[in-house]
């Protein structure tokens, strides 16, 4: 069996406090291989994106832990907590959430120097992974002046910058036509087969089956964990 | 990718709320350096005033008050108060080199206020180094003629020959002095017996002014004279510090005034940023996800009001040091500043335009530092909840 790159260990997760609490998530455990293509699914409200959050060190769980290869992320400091979001972990979001007052290679730039790297590094890099999405000829736009399919693009390219061993995508296709949606999928399907882990949340089962394994929560637990095949 | 470029790319987002929390900051530091570059210039012009008066001691009637005390600087009119016969005990006080009285009468002229002054020709000429730009000076210590200052002569366009009456008597204008850069510029020169039987005070004068023999025994002299007759004594330097003292009193609560404007710039600087902190709620998530610290946040908007205070600081400066010299001229006009013949010269040494620029970069540091708290203290979760 191949080793896990993601634990998550009875993971509880209450908003509030008192009678006005109520539990996103009661104890969740799940595993996550590396170099598998996960996807969860689930009614809205029900804690998908919740676990994402817990599992990118976004947020942290009320009890429970949640670990990333041999790092405990609900211990670590909010310093290296972020340190680790830049450099190991890849969020893509529904809304694609790039800067608007920067262009689509400074998007993916900020990302590079948050990873650490040099300002004239950053730049050459940036402009490779936007080439790897096909946009290299919208290195200057800023977000406005793009498609929502090519924001997606880039968005993934800014997730990919600090070639992190993971990808966590939050509704990625939920923005986006179908075209748009056929071409981002392929592109992760070639992430998938260079061996990047990939979770990602949608309701939308066309997108799910493309994963390996498809995860269903509901009322905060996990319900049905299927394996493609099964 | 660095802080500068992010920070530089967020300041210019806003262009209008740019320039408005920029030109607060600006206008008020232009007000702050436009005041105390006038009160560096005032304080200057004075030490010089002070220093033309060419005495060491400065003898005056008992109890006068500090603004008495300063028109003996500006040649405003004073009471009549020492006998001559002092001056005769003051001349004869060992260690005093000479002993010059003054009488300061004023007149009108053509409907304009002009000092009199009565002196003893001679004397005055040694003490003061007179020259004449034009005509001659007194024959006779009793004669009754006048000599006018330079920008008495320009101002009403008098040359010797012309006519100057002192209270409906008519005396001819023998000369007009040079230039001297100093309230003598401003002021006509008559005999003190004339000046004393025209203004009906025979036999006394306003002050004297006394020049020692030994700069060391400024102090013993002064004892002596005070013993030797009944009057008031003040070296130049206590007469320098009693004026210093009331255009400084003047000069820093006006200055206390503009700093009030700078700080209510600074509190525009919280205000911009709070509302940036909350617009950019959302974004601020984004950073984090993509890995941002908090520090960096912290850094970044702490970095953007720090630019308003460097820019506001070197724009008002500019603005200040302009508003100086166009305003200076009207902001000074008074009875004081009239007298020293030219407007102050506005100055501001570099020591002080440091101080001014560590004021303004200061304070909006400071104002800074509120917003980048709430900036760093949001969590990624709660900051990307607003769409």
């Amino acid at each position: 069996m191949p080793e896990a790159l993601i634990r998550v260990e009875n993971v509880t997760k209450v908003y509030g406090s008192g009678a006005a609490s109520a539990a996103a998530l009661s104890g969740v455990c799940l595993q996550v291989e590396r170099g598998s293509w996960l996807a969860i699914m689930g009614p809205s409200g029900h804690g998908k994106s919740t676990l994402l959050q817990i599992m990118g060190g976004l947020d942290r769980p009320t009890s429970g832990q949640v670990h990333l290869d041999d790092m405990e992320l609900s211990n670590l400091g909010p310093a290296k907590l972020a340190r680790t979001r830049a450099r190991a972990i890849g969020f893509v979001f529904q809304f694609f959430n790039l800067l608007p007052h920067l262009t689509a290679l400074e998007n993916i730039e900020l990302a590079l120097w948050f990873g650490g790297k040099r300002s004239d590094e950053g730049r050459a890099r940036a402009i490779t992974l936007l080439d790897s999405v096909g946009l290299a000829d919208k290195a200057h736009l800023p977000p406005g002046a793009l498609s929502g399919g090519q924001q997606q693009r880039v968005a993934v390219a800014r997730a990919l910058a600090n070639e992190p061993e993971i990808l966590l995508m939050d509704e990625p296709t939920g923005n986006l036509d179908s075209t748009s949606e056929a071409d981002l999928l392929k592109l992760l399907g070639s992430l998938h087969e260079h061996g990047r882990t990939i979770v990602m949340v949608t309701h939308n089962l066309a997108v799910a089956e493309h994963a390996q394994r498809v995860v269903h929560v509901k009322d905060g637990r996990i319900e049905r964990d299927r394996f493609s095949g099964d | 990718m660095n802080l500068p470029k992010l920070v530089w790319r967020n300041l210019l987002r806003r262009k209008g709320r740019f320039i408005f929390t920029l030109g607060g900051v600006a206008i008020g530091m232009a007000a702050f350096v436009t005041l105390l570059t006038i009160g560096q210039g005032l304080n200057r012009e004075i030490r010089r005033q002070v220093q033309d008066l060419g005495a060491n001691l400065v003898v005056t009637p008992k109890g006068w008050c500090a603004y008495e005390q300063i028109s003996v600087l500006t040649g405003e009119q004073l009471p009549e108060a020492i006998p001559m016969s002092d001056v005769d005990k003051i001349r004869g006080v060992p260690g005093v080199k000479t002993a010059v009285p003054y009488l300061n009468e004023k007149t009108a002229f053509r409907n304009r206020p002009v000092p009199i002054i009565g002196v003893w020709p001679e004397a005055m000429r040694a003490l003061q180094k007179w020259e004449l730009a034009e005509g001659r000076f007194f024959n006779d210590v009793a004669e009754p003629a006048v000599v006018v200052g330079s920008a008495i002569a320009k101002q009403f366009q008098l040359k010797p020959g012309d006519e100057f009456t002192v209270r409906g008597k008519v005396l001819p204008i023998i000369g007009v002095l040079r230039e001297t850069g100093t309230k003598d510029d401003i002021a006509s020169f008559v005999p003190l017996p004339v000046v004393q039987s025209i203004y009906e005070v025979q036999g006394k004068v306003s002050f004297v002014a006394v020049q020692v023999e030994d700069l060391r025994q400024v102090d013993a002299v002064s004892l002596r004279i005070q013993e030797k007759a009944n009057v008031a004594v003040v070296s130049d330097k206590q007469l320098l510090a009693s004026i210093l003292s009331i255009v400084g009193t003047v000069s820093t609560a006006m200055q206390a005034v503009a700093a009030v404007g700078v700080l209510a710039a600074a509190f525009g600087i919280v205000n911009t940023l709070l509302t940036a902190v909350y617009e950019r709620r959302r974004e601020i998530g984004i950073l984090q996800a993509v890995g941002s610290t908090r520090q960096t946040l912290f850094a970044a908007f702490l970095l953007e009001s720090g630019l308003y205070g460097l820019f506001g600081g070197v724009l008002g400066v500019l603005i200040g040091l302009l508003g100086a010299y166009v305003f200076g001229p009207y902001l000074t006009d008074n009875a004081f500043t009239a007298s020293l013949r030219q407007s102050p010269v506005p100055s501001l040494d570099g020591a002080t335009l440091l101080w001014t620029f560590a004021l303004s970069e200061g304070l909006a540091l400071v104002a800074g530092l509120y917003p980048a708290y709430r900036a760093a203290k949001l969590t990624p979760v709660e900051a990307m909840r607003y769409a």
